[in-house]
């Protein structure tokens, strides 16, 4: 029998926001996906697109980045400019019809574990419809 | 209204002699121009300090051996004042870079033109610049888009300088051989060549620029179209830059591309050869040199927002890969969604630099 | 070079010599080799990019002759293995002059052969790139043909390869001599002690004579020897003093793609590119000054010449310089033309052996005795005036 689909998800998760409510979700025994594999970063704007361009060409079969909520961030602005690049980014994979639903940003505060679970639950669900990220096979990148 | 300086010669002549005024009368220590310097007539930019040397001045020399941004960073700030003929985009490459703390405008003349478009630099090298451009201007002063320009020359929009001290009204200008209007932008502009000549009340021909304007937007559409089905998700991004040998021209040539040492050169990207081992068993097969498309994607996301549609680096690329056209188109669309246009206004903010706290609601819920 | 007197095998061309060396190669793949380096051609069939590959499905479609070459195969092998380490063993087919600078890359510290089988083949000479873009599959036709009918005097060659002396074996492990013009057979040659065990694991064991083979090379070299000649002839005028040099290199925009496709050039940052080289505006302002008028890309000479110190003594000759030049400049021509010069002065060959270490790199106390006689005079003579 095939063994089924599980994607390989990067996700970027700011240390104080993120990746503190991806902790939460943990110790509230919230179940979510093994697909994600979090990288801790300071702060979502660490996070320069060439990151995610990277994890797409590598094989990501989705790319997550997690942040404080615009107003949150524990760097006060730093939120701001990711929310800019990731904008920018997703244009330019909307102009190249580059597979766009595969970059996701998303705003996750400490205390919101739940949202953390379901954020992740509900993009390993779309990727995994979506199947594995064609950059997998392309030998010519 | 402006002022204008009118002239009774040609236009290339009534540049150089209006350069030559400026260096005479010690308006400025030195003036920026385009040349023909060697046996073969190659052409290069000089900067001038004695009017002796604009014997063999080609100002308005539709060619672009290097984008002039470059030099203008090197020769700012400058300490005495220089004048500088440029290309439009040139210039808004410049105020880009000044954005970025590459130069400054202070004691600069900039002096422009309404541009018909440049000829590739592989075709101006092997034609001799008295058949090249005859045709070129033939077109150009009837107000047409010239066949033997750069792509990105055919659909450009900003044709019309931006922030030039000094507009030389060519597009259109049907006695381009026996007369000259120089549009004065600014005070400094009026200063400097107070004495010069004739100054009337006058500006830009905006029907005539108007018509031209959408004989490009035509063309632009036309790109697009074309670009549209090529850009057609990873298959058609290979298809593209597959054969790109990774020389990074492109990048160098570029007049946004600043940084000394690129991203995509530095060690932040080696892969030791365990690293290449379970990529092998993955795929079965891998590129080497790796990352040929991740430098492109990279430079696209770090600065199309800023390109200027010059199109230097296709014109350098030696697998002649169209990359001025995916580069103008990318950064068309990653510019709009900032109301944002390159080189517009040196006081505007690089969109990556600032924010508003109000402002893509629908991302990141 | 193989001390034995016999190296060689001569083995039968079956669907062509590309199908014969596909075959050869995949038999070894997942014994004696865990991955092979060699040309594909990319999904637009308009060129070839470097692909190590396991999967067999791959090596066929692989293009063990590529008929033009847009990447240095050394470069290739530098991206895998200048950081070492790994199990990864590896046989990369290459051109000659690939070869020569992978070899020089080792003495460069930038690539590591431990666990590298390098291949090479009697190469007809490389098509230009602009060849390859204008017209690929007339391109690679042509090719096809030189390789098929062993031409190795193609005037459709780069002008590097119409005088390349290098054609044949060189430092490789093993070699595929195709000069001897028997069509129906190729030979393999081993050049070490790892090409012979590669051969011999492939079941091949080498009793073939090479004499008939090598005079048919040397007839080659004779003529390749004089073309050398007559384009050394024709760029020496070219080149000689400073306004001849200036007038070569006056269409050059100084875009340094040259120094980038260079395999030899591995600096991550050239020095001319670096802030070292970057000058304060009131230095151009000065120097504009003084000569009336200072042009741009500035200091066009002083990067070549620049280049030439640094790297002429290895120099391959591969011509990858010219192709990569956007203004038709005949870098390759002039620089092979001073690196035949300086290497010779130190009687050293680029890209011949791992043991022969790069002239820079090493002294002796008592050589170039003449330059010591020049500087002698010079003391003993006044200082001549500004």
């Amino acid at each position: 029998m095939e063994k089924a689909f599980i994607p390989k998800i990067t996700a970027f998760l700011c240390k104080w926001c993120s990746y503190t409510g991806a902790d939460l979700a943990g110790t509230s025994r919230l179940q979510y996906p093994p697909a994600i594999i979090p990288i801790k970063v300071m702060c979502s704007s660490r996070v320069d697109p060439v990151f995610l361009i990277r994890a797409f060409l590598k094989g990501a079969d989705g790319v997550l980045i997690g942040g404080c909520h615009p107003g949150d961030c524990h760097y006060q602005s730093g939120n701001y400019h990711t929310r800019r690049r990731f904008a920018i980014l997703q244009s330019i994979f909307d102009s190249l019809s580059l597979e766009t639903d595969r970059l996701r940003l998303s705003w996750i505060s400490a205390s919101e574990g739940p949202k953390f679970a379901s954020v992740c639950n509900e993009f390993t669900d779309k990727i995994t419809k979506m199947g594995p990220n064609p950059t997998r096979k392309n030998i010519f990148l | 209204m402006n002022k204008i300086l009118i002239t009774d010669q040609g236009a290339e002549q009534s540049v150089v002699e209006v350069l030559r005024f400026l260096l005479d009368n010690k308006k400025v220590g030195g003036v920026l121009t385009l040349r023909q310097t060697s046996k073969k007539g190659s052409l290069d930019y000089g900067l001038l300090t004695r009017s002796e040397e604009l014997d063999r001045a080609v100002p308005l020399m539709p060619v672009m051996p290097a984008n002039a941004a470059q030099i203008l960073s090197s020769l700012t700030p400058a300490k005495k004042p220089i004048a500088a003929v440029v290309k439009p985009c040139e210039l808004r490459g410049f105020v880009e870079r000044i954005k970025r703390e590459q130069g400054s405008l202070d004691n600069v003349l900039t002096i422009s033109m309404t541009c018909g478009g440049v000829i590739p630099l592989d075709i101006s090298i092997k034609t001799s610049k008295n058949k090249l451009t005859p045709k070129y201007y033939e077109q150009v002063k009837a107000g047409e888009i010239p066949e033997n320009i750069r792509p990105t020359c055919k659909t450009c929009e900003h044709f019309v300088p931006m922030t030039a001290d000094i507009t030389i009204s060519v597009v259109g200008e049907k006695g381009l051989d026996s007369t000259c209007r120089f549009i004065l932008n600014s005070d400094k502009a009026a200063s400097m060549t107070e004495g010069f000549g004739r100054i009337e009340d006058g500006g830009l021909d905006t029907k005539v620029l108007d018509d031209h304007l959408k004989k490009r937007q035509t063309k632009n559409k036309n790109l697009l179209e074309s670009l549209k089905s090529q850009l057609d998700g990873l298959d058609g991004l290979v298809d593209i830059f597959g054969k790109c040998i990774g020389c990074h021209g492109c990048s160098r040539v570029c007049p946004i591309c600043y940084c000394v040492l690129c991203d995509f050169e530095s060690r932040s990207f080696d892969q030791n050869v365990t690293f290449y081992e379970e990529e092998l068993t993955q795929k079965g097969a891998l590129r080497l040199p790796p990352d040929t498309l991740f430098f492109h994607l990279g430079r696209l996301s770090h600065m199309s927002f800023s390109c200027v549609g010059c199109g230097q680096c296709a014109d350098v690329c030696p697998a002649d890969i169209p990359v001025a056209s995916v580069f103008k188109k990318i950064g068309e669309n990653t510019a709009a969604l900032f109301d944002y246009v390159p080189g517009r206004d040196v006081e505007e903010d690089i969109p990556v630099m600032v924010f508003k706290e109000e402002e893509f609601k629908e991302l990141g819920e | 070079m193989s001390k034995s007197s016999k190296p060689g095998i001569k083995i039968p061309v079956k669907n062509g010599i590309e199908q014969t060396v596909r075959t050869l190669l995949n038999k070894a793949l997942g014994h004696s080799i865990d991955a092979l380096l060699m040309p594909v051609k990319v999904p637009s069939k308009d060129s070839y990019a470097w692909i190590l590959m396991q999967d067999s499905d791959v090596v066929n479609d692989a293009s063990p002759m590529a008929a033009g070459m847009p990447v240095q195969g050394a470069k290739a092998l530098k991206s895998l293995t200048r950081k070492g380490g790994g199990s990864l063993r590896v046989a990369a087919l290459m051109r000659p002059c690939e070869v020569r600078a992978a070899i020089e890359l080792v003495k460069l510290n930038q690539i590591n052969l431990e666990n590298v089988v390098l291949i090479s083949y009697d190469c007809p000479g490389a098509l230009p790139l602009s060849e390859l873009s204008d017209n690929f599959e007339a391109a690679e036709k042509k090719f096809k043909v030189l390789l098929s009918s062993r031409c190795f005097d193609s005037p459709d060659v780069k002008p590097v390869c119409q005088f390349c002396t290098g054609f044949s074996m060189g430092a490789a492990d093993i070699h595929i001599g195709l000069a001897d013009g028997d069509t129906g057979h190729l030979l393999l040659i081993s050049g070490s002690p790892k090409g012979k065990a590669f051969l011999s694991a492939a079941g091949l064991n080498v009793d073939e004579d090479l004499s008939a083979y090598k005079k048919q090379v040397d007839l080659i070299l004779k003529k390749k020897t004089q073309k050398t000649k007559e384009i050394f002839q024709a760029v020496q005028p070219m080149v000689e003093g400073l306004e001849n040099l200036a007038e070569t290199f006056s269409n050059c925009i100084g875009c340094h793609n040259c120094q980038s496709a260079c395999p030899i050039c591995y600096c991550r940052q050239c020095y001319f590119d670096s802030k070292e080289s970057k000058l304060e505006p009131a230095y151009y302002m000065e120097k504009a000054e003084k000569r009336g008028g200072v042009s741009f890309p500035h200091d066009r000479v002083l990067f070549h010449v620049g280049r030439m110190s640094h790297m002429s003594l290895s120099c391959v000759s591969c011509g990858q310089c010219t192709d990569a030049c956007p203004v038709s400049i005949p870098v390759a021509k002039v620089f092979s033309y001073v690196a035949s010069q300086t290497q010779q002065a130190f009687e050293y060959s680029a890209g011949k052996s791992v043991s022969e270490a790069i002239p820079l790199k090493e002294f002796k106390e008592d050589e170039l005795q003449k330059i010591h006689e020049i500087v002698k005079s010079a003391e003993s003579q006044e200082s001549p005036h500004e």
